[in-house]
């Protein structure tokens, strides 16, 4: 599953970042590393970006991104 | 390697009279507002070299010691990707600062110490600034500093830069760290035992490559950056990825880790700073909803989100320009009014000719005064975007809007310097700042002049009033509308054009709703409007004396057709033939708008009605000149205040007619017909921003480019807009 997939409230814990370079460094700088718990707090108004809370603090990213971060379910 | 001599001196000396404090951080951790704790007004900010970035400075004495305090730009990491890291690590790194203040969120340690982390990697003293200290101990955080100096090898001082808690102590450790560097090397920490057998013979091969020894570069930082294949540091010496002593040196590591060594040190360094959280921090089990969570239910939320933020951006829209409205005007009252007629006052005191009489009032005075107007909107303007920052709102606005701006290739805060625009393109252009990336900062100036400012609004109510009398408002509407179509159409052109490849991505922090202090929001828009005056000011000034000179030479013409400006009008007025109005007294007008687009009107007064003898009126005396400076001043206060507390719409956005006005459109209604006029709104609506725009452009990028890019683009695009409507009509029968 797909961090794009996870609905508002539901958590997930990284799996894997299918980006490469510059992207990919950003992304893991901001602690979207792997087995990192993450939560789907909302999702913007117009459906597009969604904000995510992870290592205790709020980050905003793109679908398109977010679309390429594998995540698994948790409870 | 240029720097290469420079920083080898600065290493030999041998007194060390002056310590370098290099400050680093997260955004969002309160550096900016530590450091004009630290610094104060004795701040100078200026740029990077070569770049658009802020570089913020001071040199002062500190109890006895003189210290110069460099503030490296907010970066969550030091990778070589983004342009305010590099700038960054190459400070790090090549000068070489005698201690690092990392200033670190208490709230937030974990990501926090992923940055300290790679700051520890330099080998450079450091000391950390546990900012935020009281917030923490808010939230029921129990922070023990003590365990997190010990594993890092640095010192730890609680800090509460609002208060300026702990500044002292921060001040005096940093620099007693900085007199003895060699007591206070910061602890190596391990990265586990597969990676630091991998660093060793690493290490061991850079040790003799000439440039690592000229430069005295730390071997552990680079040895680090050359594990994780960094692109930067790889081309800087001249390393191919796949050298031989790199793939034997981490063969090991690659077979038990595979082979993405920058995604294995990221988890490392993650990892050891998730475990020193884990170890230093105690949080409550319960946690409260925070007040951050509840504004966000509000602000972001899928119904009300979008309402909220146009009220909020409707305010700011409103506050900006009505608060400066006042101000402008009594600025330029003063400029035009006393100002000039004592100028003038003192030339016929010691009778100089009439040129120079001229040329000091309306050239020089009178650029004076275009440099002046400028300033309360971008002091207004200035105040408010590090209001939206410092308070977290930015972050917010940001979110709402960024399907919307990403669909043109924009940046979700690119909408404020684009709404902005509508008020005045100048203090528009200076908002790009809060844009990090620079595609991002220059598209989104590129297409401010698209925005129809006030000062375009006096053409538009002339002109419609005089053919369009019925339909003004509708007209009016359209003009405002064409231009965020244009902006559209233009923003995919630049996307498939000049920015063409990878767009770059949106992911970004949502930090808590803060309160910025007072203190840095004056700083802040203090520091813009002076260096606007100082460097903008001087061009500015430049080109009016300039244009005094097209207006007014050869001295003594009878018509404003044989000045330059006349004689220059004559020959491009065929340019605008197929546009519907090719005369010379249109190209006039439209050169000098140039200069200020409502100018355009006053020209066509002048080069069309027949020019009355001034009246002499009485002048008034020095002593009641200095009065009505006074007396307007505060009127202006007044006004501000009206316009704050008014609800009717936004009182700079209406434009009232004078008189000399119904003389010219009775001379309009001759030389214009309904179609040409039409085009030529449309034409005034895309040609060429005010020359104070592409200065602005200049001042904020560095360069002229940008600048270039939109006088080009914008003529042409002028052209054939205005071309397209005026045939067009004519061929559907208008």
């Amino acid at each position: 599953m797909m961090l794009a997939d996870l609905k508002p409230g539901q958590s997930g814990k990284i799996l894997k970042i299918s980006v490469t370079g510059a992207l990919k460094r950003r992304l893991m700088d901001m602690g979207v590393v792997g087995g990192t718990e993450v939560r789907v707090k909302k999702v913007a108004p117009m459906g597009d970006p969604i904000e995510v809370r992870i290592k205790s603090y709020d980050l905003s990213l793109r679908l398109g991104e977010a679309r390429q971060i594998e995540v698994e379910v948790i409870n | 390697m240029k720097k290469q001599k420079t920083v080898v001196n600065k290493k030999n000396k041998t007194t060390k009279n002056n310590l370098t404090i290099a400050v680093a951080g997260n955004p969002n951790a309160g550096k900016s507002t530590l450091i004009n704790a630290i610094a104060g007004a004795r701040l100078h900010v200026g740029n990077w070299p070569g770049v658009t970035v802020e570089k913020k400075s001071a040199e002062f004495e500190f109890r006895n010691q003189r210290v110069t305090l460099v503030d490296l730009p907010g970066t969550y990491s030091l990778s070589p990707y983004t342009q305010e890291e590099v700038i960054a690590r190459d400070y790090l790194v090549r000068e070489k600062p005698d201690v690092i203040i990392n200033v670190v969120d208490a709230t937030n340690l974990e990501r926090n110490l992923y940055f300290t982390l790679q700051l520890l990697e330099l080998g450079i003293p450091m000391v950390i600034a546990l900012n935020m200290y009281d917030e923490a101990g808010q939230k029921g955080f129990s922070i023990d500093t003590d365990k997190i100096a010990s594993i890092l090898g640095c010192a730890v001082v609680p800090t509460v830069a609002t208060k300026k808690e702990g500044v002292d102590s921060l001040m005096k450790t940093a620099i007693s760290f900085a007199a003895a560097p060699r007591e206070h090397q910061p602890g190596s920490v391990s990265y586990g035992e597969d990676i630091e057998q991998a660093l060793t013979p690493i290490a061991e091969a850079l040790k003799d490559h000439p440039g690592v020894l000229a430069e005295h570069m730390p071997l552990r930082w680079l040895a680090l950056k050359v594990l994780e294949h960094d692109v930067r540091v790889m081309s800087d010496y001249g390393l191919a990825a796949d050298a031989p002593f790199l793939t034997w040196a981490t063969k090991h590591l690659r077979a038990a880790h595979g082979d993405d060594l920058e995604a294995l040190l990221a988890d490392t360094r993650y990892g050891l700073a998730a475990g020193l959280t884990h170890e230093a921090l105690k949080k409550p089990e319960t946690r409260k909803k925070e007040l951050t969570e509840r504004i966000d239910a509000v602000v972001l939320n899928r119904l009300v989100g979008i309402p909220v933020f146009l009220l909020a951006m409707w305010l700011i829209f409103k506050l900006t320009f009505d608060i400066a409205g006042p101000f402008t005007d009594w600025l330029d009252g003063v400029v035009a009014g006393p100002l000039m007629r004592w100028a003038a006052a003192v030339l016929a005191a010691i009778s100089a000719p009439d040129w120079i009489v001229s040329l000091v009032t309306e050239g020089i005075i009178a650029g004076v005064g275009a440099v002046l107007v400028f300033l309360p909107p971008i002091f207004a303007m200035m105040f408010f975007i590090t209001l939206l920052e410092g308070s977290g709102y930015m972050a917010r606005a940001a979110f709402v809007m960024d399907r919307l701006m990403h669909a043109i290739g924009l940046h979700g805060k690119s909408f404020i310097p684009l709404l902005l625009g509508f008020g005045c393109n100048v203090p528009a252009i200076y908002a790009t700042r809060t844009l990090e990336n620079p595609r991002d900062k220059a598209l989104t100036a590129l297409l401010i002049p698209l925005m129809s400012c006030g000062a375009r609004l006096p053409v538009y109510v002339l002109f419609s009033a005089a053919f369009f009398a019925a339909y003004a408002g509708t007209v009016l509407w359209s003009l405002y509308l064409l231009g965020i179509v244009m902006a559209v159409l233009m923003g995919f052109l630049f996307k498939k054009t000049l920015f063409r490849g990878e767009a770059p991505v949106f992911i970004m922090e949502l930090p808590p709703y803060r309160m910025p202090t007072v203190k840095s929001l004056m700083i802040h828009t203090w520091e813009k409007g002076k260096h606007y005056l100082i460097k903008a000011g001087t061009w500015i000034l430049a080109i009016s004396v300039f244009v005094w000179f097209g207006l007014n030479m050869p001295w003594g013409v009878e018509s404003k057709k044989d000045s330059y400006l006349g004689k220059t009008s004559q020959i491009i007025a065929p340019i605008f033939e197929p546009l519907g109005f090719g005369t010379w007294e249109a190209a006039s007008s439209l050169l000098t708008g140039v200069v200020a687009k409502e100018i355009v009107i006053s020209t066509m007064g002048q080069v069309y009605v027949p020019q009355a003898e001034e009246e002499n009126e009485e002048a008034p005396s020095f002593g009641e000149d200095v009065k009505e400076i006074g007396v307007s001043f505060a009127g202006a206060f007044v006004d501000a205040a009206k316009n704050v507390f008014s609800t009717f719409g936004i009182a700079t956005m209406s434009a009232e007619e004078d008189e000399e006005a119904s003389g010219l459109k009775s001379v309009l209604a001759k030389t214009f017909t309904p179609l040409s006029a039409y085009a030529f709104m449309a034409f005034v609506l895309l040609y060429l921003p005010c020359f104070i725009v592409l200065v602005a452009m200049w001042h904020e990028f560095g360069t002229w480019k940008w600048a270039g890019v939109t006088i080009v683009y914008q003529t042409v695009l002028a052209w054939v807009v205005a071309f397209v409507i005026y045939q067009g009509g004519r061929l559907m029968g208008f």
